[in-house]
């Protein structure tokens, strides 16, 4: 009874906190550099057996890859120019110090080291933490999207809580502002996860807003939970929301949840929109 | 009982588990099947060496799980499994240790441990689901895997963990 009492006490305690005290970071760093000695290997031999299923594929994504390229030196010539003219602008406008490194991103490459085997609490651990500069709420993402933010913080791991918990119903929801990628002026909606169709949810759609199938959903920066610009997934339907008033998008996730190797954390200059 | 060597095995399973495991299950089923090792081997404990064991064997390996995972909440394993360690201990007691009582107790536990840990989520209103569908998508999976990997690891961890000669070894015959 007593045991009880404490557990249901631990349980209130630790429920959103965000800090750590030092046995728990200790206990964090400790076990992770053996994780990480692990999970690495582990991780290369799968991939690998992977890539061996998949060589007849190379040719035709070799072939993609080189238009890729080509499309990509165009627009990095145009890029240039742009942002150099951006840069012009913006002191012509007189931009202040924090203006200017709004969108100035870093990514810092990290290793996933392991995964928790808790059905509703499904955290990844990584190699980066408070010394290298790693805060909480910060956004992790992978080559293909967003994939999580960073929810608590030791010295040399941390643990990232990924989008598919954030859970619309639950106590602990963290909304993302997101919209459609090319029309960003426009668009406005709210991601979730809906955990029982395993797909993303954008709601709060204006009506007059034209959603449509294949549009490509990115962050907004809106809220300044997130950075601008993180790919999210892509638009299956569209239909009208609960109340008729506002739309609801299925959104197939881009960034797969498992299995996962190497994340980057976006870390944003700015100190107090993180 | 070797308790020291058991803590040592234990703490190499937890590692197996979080960090290679996870590539062995296939991508689709990644959230349906969640073992847990330290679970396996709290039976494996309540059986061989007695309620007291298991219930503080059960404790320590569920924190030490709650802490590396911290998502939301701390304590949700270490209740569940130092209670189904104390429980299986108690009911073992009385009852001869044969295979398929292990199997039974395996069973039986995971479908506790995965439901008291549902309903703490549930209680704290951090999942949405009902209990029908926890159970489908991911309880009942887990505990068939569950179910296999006690069979695999049972005879090595008799034979490994209990001290030769001893009532131990008689009683688990």
């Amino acid at each position: 009874m007593i045991g009880l009492i404490l557990f249901v006490s631990l349980l209130g305690f630790s429920y959103g906190r965000t800090g750590l005290t030092w046995p728990e970071r200790f206990v964090n760093d400790a076990v992770g550099t053996v994780q990480e000695a692990l999970y690495r290997p582990v991780g290369a031999v799968s991939d690998f057996f992977r890539d061996l299923g998949r060589l007849s594929d190379v040719y035709e994504e070799n072939e993609q890859l080189r238009q890729t390229v080509a499309r990509y030196t165009q627009d990095k010539i145009r890029y240039n120019m742009i942002e150099n003219e951006n840069k012009r602008l913006q002191d012509e406008l007189h931009f202040t110090e924090r203006q200017k490194q709004l969108y100035d991103y870093r990514y810092l490459i990290a290793q996933v080291i392991a995964s928790s085997s808790n059905p509703y609490d499904k955290t990844i651990k990584i190699n980066l933490g408070s010394n290298d500069g790693i805060k909480p709420k910060m956004a992790v993402t992978t080559v293909d999207g967003l994939v999580g933010l960073v929810s608590t913080v030791s010295e040399f791991t941390s643990t990232v809580t990924p989008i598919s918990e954030l859970d619309s119903s639950s106590a602990d929801a963290i909304s993302i502002a997101a919209t459609v990628l090319g029309r960003e002026d426009q668009s406005f909606g709210i991601v979730d996860y809906d955990k029982e169709n395993k797909v993303l949810q954008m709601s709060k759609i204006d009506e007059n807003d034209q959603v449509v199938e294949g549009d490509l959903i990115v962050t907004s920066g809106l809220g300044n939970v997130l950075p601008k610009g993180l790919i999210i997934g892509t638009v299956i339907s569209n239909q009208v929301g609960d109340f008729g008033l506002t739309h609801t998008a299925t959104i197939e996730p881009a960034a797969k949840f498992d299995h996962l190797n190497e994340v980057f954390v976006v870390v944003t200059s700015d100190v107090d929109a993180p | 009982m070797r308790m020291n060597r058991t803590i040592l095995i234990t703490l190499l399973l937890l590692l197996v588990q979080t960090s290679i495991l996870p590539w062995l299950i296939p991508s689709g089923w990644s959230d349906r099947l969640l073992p847990h090792l330290p679970f396996v081997m709290t039976v494996f404990v309540a059986l061989l060496g007695g309620r007291y064991k298991a219930f503080f064997f059960g404790l320590g390996f569920g924190l030490l799980e709650d802490i590396l995972f911290y998502g939301e909440l701390l304590g949700t394993y270490g209740f569940s499994l130092a209670l189904i360690g104390y429980l299986i201990g108690l009911v073992g007691e009385r009852k001869s240790h044969l295979l398929s009582f292990m199997l039974l107790a395996i069973g039986l536990g995971s479908l506790i441990m995965d439901s008291i840990v549902y309903f703490v989520y549930q209680l704290f209103k951090l999942t949405g689901d009902s209990y029908l569908f926890a159970l489908y998508w991911q309880i009942v999976p887990t505990m068939l895997l569950h179910v296999a990997i006690a069979l695999l690891l049972y005879l090595p961890a008799r034979r490994k963990l209990t001290k030769p000669g001893s009532g131990e070894e008689k009683s688990a015959t």
